[in-house]
């Protein structure tokens, strides 16, 4: 007696993200075991990411180097003006790159960060004299070097910079691990006199000895991120009487590149992965805090393998963190919308991307960084060149993984993806070797109300769709095992790509 | 102690050569009254006995008191004495050779003890009242701040462990010198309590200071205490021997007013005998008639007048009136 087809239906499947710390047999079908180049997309499917769009035109200043750190200078009367920095150089604009390098600075990194504050942008870098630009001077100059400048000295030459509580914060230097400075109220250029001050807090950190190595403020505190540590004060509107609120001990800052602020959390790369201040301060540094525990040991490879830099962004506009590790050209995507039973954000991986500096503009837009120059995070390719979008479930067992399973069918459900060519993948029992079977995206051009479908001179239709292009296939499948993996594979060359359901249908056979 | 004897006042008769004068002048009066009667040689004898008998009262009066006077002189002269007090001072006085008088005191050993004792410690405190107040201030000074340490390193340990516990150990800030606004109300307390212990210090010196002059004004008085009980202790001997010198001198004055009155009587009853024999030669010349002539108005009296006599009487008369007020002068 022929056996009945199970079917198994893989609704909105990744949904919950990558999950490489469970079980594969024992994880729920929403876990991905590979997301890449993907997203969750506003309707909670996961989906191709969006490429880069190239916005400059003339980088011929940047070379073949590529732009380390963007930031948009804005003041009260409403001037702004593009920053970036690359090839050991100062840019400023964004489809030319002007080269805005003080005569006489010699920069050998781009290590830059840069803040705005009371109508000036400040770059620290450590090691180097802080360079200042407001728009009266109309020109990037050492901080040394503007009229009103006091107190400047190798001493504060930090690589961390805040500008929070009416002041610039500095620390991170390079024989001073343990001091911050903060300058005179409202007033970046002085660090002597007034209300400025330091800070040492060699003889404040919880495990005894830690290095700072980023600053952040937020609800009122003073957060100082050490590598292994994390130390809060409270009162930092008037500096010299604040006080210690709060020491975390074993959760640090890898990175000041990977702090990000979300209105109201702090988010942050520690060495055991994604963490969120917020939590860590309620939770005292219990692991439930951790964003990014589906994914610990992959970040923390990548972490133990990182020679270059770390940068981050957070775009509430696209919901999600980024956090690139720019030498091994990783990109993770944490989906900042919600997070999982665990606490964790959903998360995707963007392998091969080339984004070595983000800035979030006011309008809602997204630049990036490259070899390019200056781009904008739009479009489905990456300035033209096309990239995968992967996805592969974790191993399935319908529920009994003690039983032979025996794939029919895969009916993937496809969102977008324009005449894309799809691969379905499927293997058995933890193999690497995937059986594919590729398809072809019809290419549907959406019709919409009052639009000619055939030309301009055609009939006016009153037939319009959605304006999303949902293609559905049946594709056959061969071989047995008793768990399977499912996989899916497009390049993004332009068009969006949603996978909305698979659906398995399987035959059941004996136990093994 | 010697004191310069004093001398008791020279008796001199500053009108001694008008008196004689004037009983030369008696003297030549009655002569020039007796010279117009020759005839009464007799009487004229008589009164001239009479006048000497005056003159020799006059000079034996003079005489006598010379002698009272030298007498009174040596007894009224002052009695040298010594007080002993019952802690061994003494208090002795005499007359020098030259007459001045010399008063020593000594006191006991023990008292003489005392007082150098006394005296050496006011030099010296005088003289650590006289040293500059420096060296006292700094060592004043070093002594409080000796006691503020212990509770401004406790304040300092307390600051130190509130800001260690606040996590503000390692804050520096340009607005509070370089510190905590504690750590700079804490230094400013201390300083201002290192200010008060500086003026504390020169306060104390300064006052130590005047307690040394004090105490120097007080040994110097001090030291001279067993002198003024002595001179004390011998008050009520000096007193007697005031009462001495004073009975002294009242018996040497009743001595003299009654040695005088002596000679005052021997005086009158001389007097009285020369007015005697003065009488006996005007009985004399009662009989007398020759002429006057009155030696002072130039009138001429008939001879064998009482005219004359009475002219002559009364030029003697005068004149002897004239001799005796010269004799009275003399012992005014």
């Amino acid at each position: 007696m022929a056996q009945e087809l199970r079917s198994i239906n893989l609704v909105a499947p990744a949904f919950k993200g990558i999950n490489t710390e469970d079980s594969p047999l024992a994880q729920d079908p929403s876990f991905a075991e590979t997301a890449d180049n993907a997203v969750i997309d506003k309707r909670g499917r996961i989906a191709a990411r969006k490429g880069h769009e190239v916005t400059t035109t003339n980088k011929t200043a940047l070379g073949t180097a590529a732009l380390r750190a963007i930031k948009t200078f804005r003041d009260d009367a409403g001037n702004t003006k593009v920053f970036s920095a690359g090839n050991n150089k100062i840019f400023s604009g964004t489809t030319t790159l002007v080269d805005e390098t003080p005569v006489g600075y010699t920069i050998t990194a781009d290590n830059w960060k840069m803040v705005n504050f009371n109508d000036r942008i400040y770059m620290f870098q450590r090691g180097y004299e802080p360079l200042v630009y407001d728009n009266t001077s109309a020109v990037v100059e050492a901080m040394s070097d503007h009229t009103h400048a006091a107190g400047v000295a190798t001493a504060m030459y930090g690589n961390e910079v805040l500008a929070a509580y009416g002041r610039l914060w500095t620390a991170d230097f390079t024989d001073n691990k343990s001091t911050i400075y903060w300058s005179d109220l409202l007033n970046g250029i002085h660090w002597s006199g007034g209300s400025s001050g330091s800070i040492d807090i060699s003889k404040v950190w919880p495990n005894g000895y830690d290095e700072i190595v980023s600053l952040a403020a937020h609800n009122n505190l003073l957060i100082i991120f050490g590598q292994h540590s994390i130390v809060v004060y409270e009162g930092a509107t008037s500096p010299a009487s604040m006080t210690l609120s709060d020491t975390v001990a074993g959760v640090g800052c890898v990175d000041r590149d990977t702090v990000q602020y979300t209105g109201t959390d702090v988010i942050f790369l520690s060495q055991t992965g994604l963490r969120s201040f917020g939590r860590t301060i309620q939770e005292k540094s219990m692991p439930i805090s951790s964003l990014s525990k589906t994914i610990t040991k992959d970040i923390i490879s990548l972490l133990q393998n990182e020679s270059d830099f770390y940068r981050s962004v957070y775009s509430p506009e696209e919901n999600f963190y980024l956090l690139s590790f720019v030498g091994q050209e990783t990109t993770y995507c944490f989906d900042v919308r919600g997070t999982l039973e665990d606490g964790s954000y959903r998360v995707t991986r963007w392998p091969g991307s080339l984004f070595t500096a983000y800035e979030t503009r006011r309008d809602g837009k997204l630049f990036i960084g490259t070899t390019d120059g200056i781009s904008e995070y739009k479009g489905y390719s990456d300035n033209g060149v096309k990239y995968r979008f992967k996805y592969f479930s974790p191993s399935l067992t319908f529920g009994d993984p003690s039983r032979l399973k025996i794939l029919k069918k895969i009916k993937p459900t496809l969102v977008g993806a324009n005449s894309a060519t799809v691969f379905m993948k499927f293997a058995y029992d933890f193999g690497t070797s995937f059986s594919t079977t590729e398809f072809t995206v019809g290419n549907q051009q959406p019709a919409f109300y009052n639009v000619n479908e055939f030309g301009a001179n055609s009939v006016p239709l009153s037939e319009f769709t959605g304006g999303e292009l949902t293609n559905q296939r049946s594709l056959n499948a061969v071989g047995n095992g008793t768990s399977v993996v499912v996989g899916l594979e497009s390049d993004i060359n332009g068009f969006a790509l949603s996978l909305q359901e698979i659906n398995l249908l399987a035959l059941i056979g004996k136990t093994l | 102690m010697i004191f310069p004897t004093v001398q008791p006042p020279t008796a001199t008769v500053s009108s001694g050569g008008g008196v004689f004068q004037d009983i030369l002048g008696g003297l030549g009066q009655l002569g020039t009254a007796v010279s117009p009667a020759l005839p009464a040689i007799a009487g004229s004898l008589l009164t001239s006995e009479a006048y000497d008998r005056l003159s020799d009262v006059g000079r034996q009066a003079e005489a006598s008191a010379m002698g009272l006077a030298e007498r009174s002189l040596a007894e009224s002269q002052f009695k040298p004495f010594t007080v002993t007090s019952t802690t061994g001072g003494q208090l002795g006085t005499r007359v020098t050779p030259s007459g001045a008088v010399e008063t020593t005191m000594s006191l006991s050993p023990q008292e003489q003890a005392m007082q150098q004792q006394l005296l050496g410690g006011a030099g010296d405190f005088f003289g650590q009242a006289q040293m500059p107040t420096a060296t006292r201030e700094q060592a004043i000074f070093e002594r409080m701040r000796a006691a503020q340490r212990p509770e401004e390193q406790r304040q300092r340990l307390a600051l130190e462990e509130r800001l260690a516990g606040q996590g503000r150990l390692g804050v520096s800030s340009a607005a509070y010198g370089g510190a905590t606004p504690e750590q700079l109300a804490m230094a400013t307390a201390q300083e201002e309590g290192r200010n008060r212990a500086m003026l504390g210090a020169m306060q104390q010196a300064q006052a130590e200071q005047m307690q040394q002059a004090g105490l120097g004004q007080q040994f110097l008085g001090a030291g001279y205490i067993p002198q003024a009980q002595l001179l004390g202790a011998t008050q009520p001997a000096q007193r007697m021997a005031e009462l001495q010198q004073q009975a002294q001198l009242y018996g040497t004055g009743l001595f003299g007013e009654t040695a005088m009155s002596g000679i005052e009587s021997k005086l009158l009853a001389e007097q009285a005998r020369a007015n005697l024999l003065g009488g006996i030669g005007s009985n004399i010349f009662a009989g007398m008639f020759t002429p006057q002539v009155n030696q002072r108005t130039g009138d001429v009296t008939s001879a064998g007048g009482l005219g004359d006599l009475g002219g002559l009487f009364g030029g003697v008369s005068e004149g002897l009136g004239t001799i005796i007020r010269g004799i009275g002068g003399i012992f005014d």
